[in-house]
């Protein structure tokens, strides 16, 4: 049974890590993204100026 | 992203997902379990291609490396520190996988074990990787700092691969291919498939980091753009 948890607790801290990073860079992904969008329309906007 | 490169990555996320719950069913419920170690030795399934992964990022480090500083485009930079990224991932659930196998299987959480101690190194090489890149003055003396920890780091991993045999280490070889003990078809099987996931969720991972450096670079020039009129 001891071996057990320690077979839990390993594969949870993997399910955890790879999650937390995946969900790390698709929210930091989409950030950028709109970021980039946001500074595109800026600079249309400066060039018709 | 194009819509098409979207759709791809959608889709290598929808197979990856698929593929891990099959790779988590044969884990528990199909691979029998080890005569010796018992059901501890399941963490082996994905800590080893865990840690080939890990390699796999070093590789892919080494030749975004040499081509930065071959021919100075930022894009084998931001291949590089994707493949710096995700390889920190990976080894370090690599660090922390082995010591929970170990406590039960050697009654201790770490041990300064040729194999453990070598993989550590790589695990502070690839962090001083990533420090080297934020602490630089500027990106290019950061890319070059990086590039060359990049491939001391890579001169590591085969230092780790041949650990075991040159410091005969008590780190085990349980899937060593060619080894005297045969080894049951269904824990073969479900080695493959949970290295197959794994690499899967390396190429996903990497492409999302790739992505997110090269669209880092696109607003730096924006931004430049913008500051210029």
């Amino acid at each position: 049974m001891k071996s057990y948890n320690f077979l839990f607790w390993a594969y949870n801290v993997i399910w955890l890590g790879l999650g937390v990073y995946l969900a790390v860079l698709l929210v930091r992904l989409n950030r950028t993204r709109r970021r980039v969008e946001r500074l595109e329309q800026r600079v249309d906007e400066l060039a018709r100026d | 992203m194009s819509r098409t490169g979207d759709a791809l990555l959608w889709a290598l996320y929808g197979l990856t997902a698929g593929l891990m719950c099959v790779a988590i069913y044969m884990v528990f419920l199909y691979a029998p379990d080890e005569l010796v170690m018992g059901a501890v030795q399941r963490v082996f399934y994905f800590h080893v291609p865990a840690a080939m992964v890990t390699f796999g990022s070093v590789a892919v480090l080494l030749a975004g490396s040499v081509a930065y500083l071959w021919t100075r485009d930022l894009r084998w930079d931001n291949l590089s520190l994707a493949a710096t990224e995700c390889g920190l991932v990976f080894c370090t659930l690599v660090l922390i996988t082995g010591p929970i196998w170990a406590k039960p299987a050697w009654g201790v959480w770490w041990t300064w074990e040729a194999r453990l101690t070598t993989t550590l190194i790589l695990w502070v090489l690839l962090a001083a990787c990533m420090m080297v890149r934020g602490y630089a003055e500027n990106r290019d003396l950061g890319a070059r700092l990086a590039s060359v920890v990049g491939i001391v780091a890579a001169l590591d991993v085969p230092i780790i691969h041949k650990a075991v045999d040159w410091w005969r280490g008590q780190h085990p070889q349980v899937f060593k291919p060619g080894s005297d003990s045969a080894m049951d078809p269904r824990m073969l099987n479900t080695f493959v498939v949970c290295i197959v996931v794994f690499l899967m969720l390396f190429g996903l991972l990497l492409a999302v980091r790739f992505r997110q450096a090269q669209l880092d670079d696109r607003v730096e020039r924006l931004v430049q753009r913008i500051a210029d009129r």
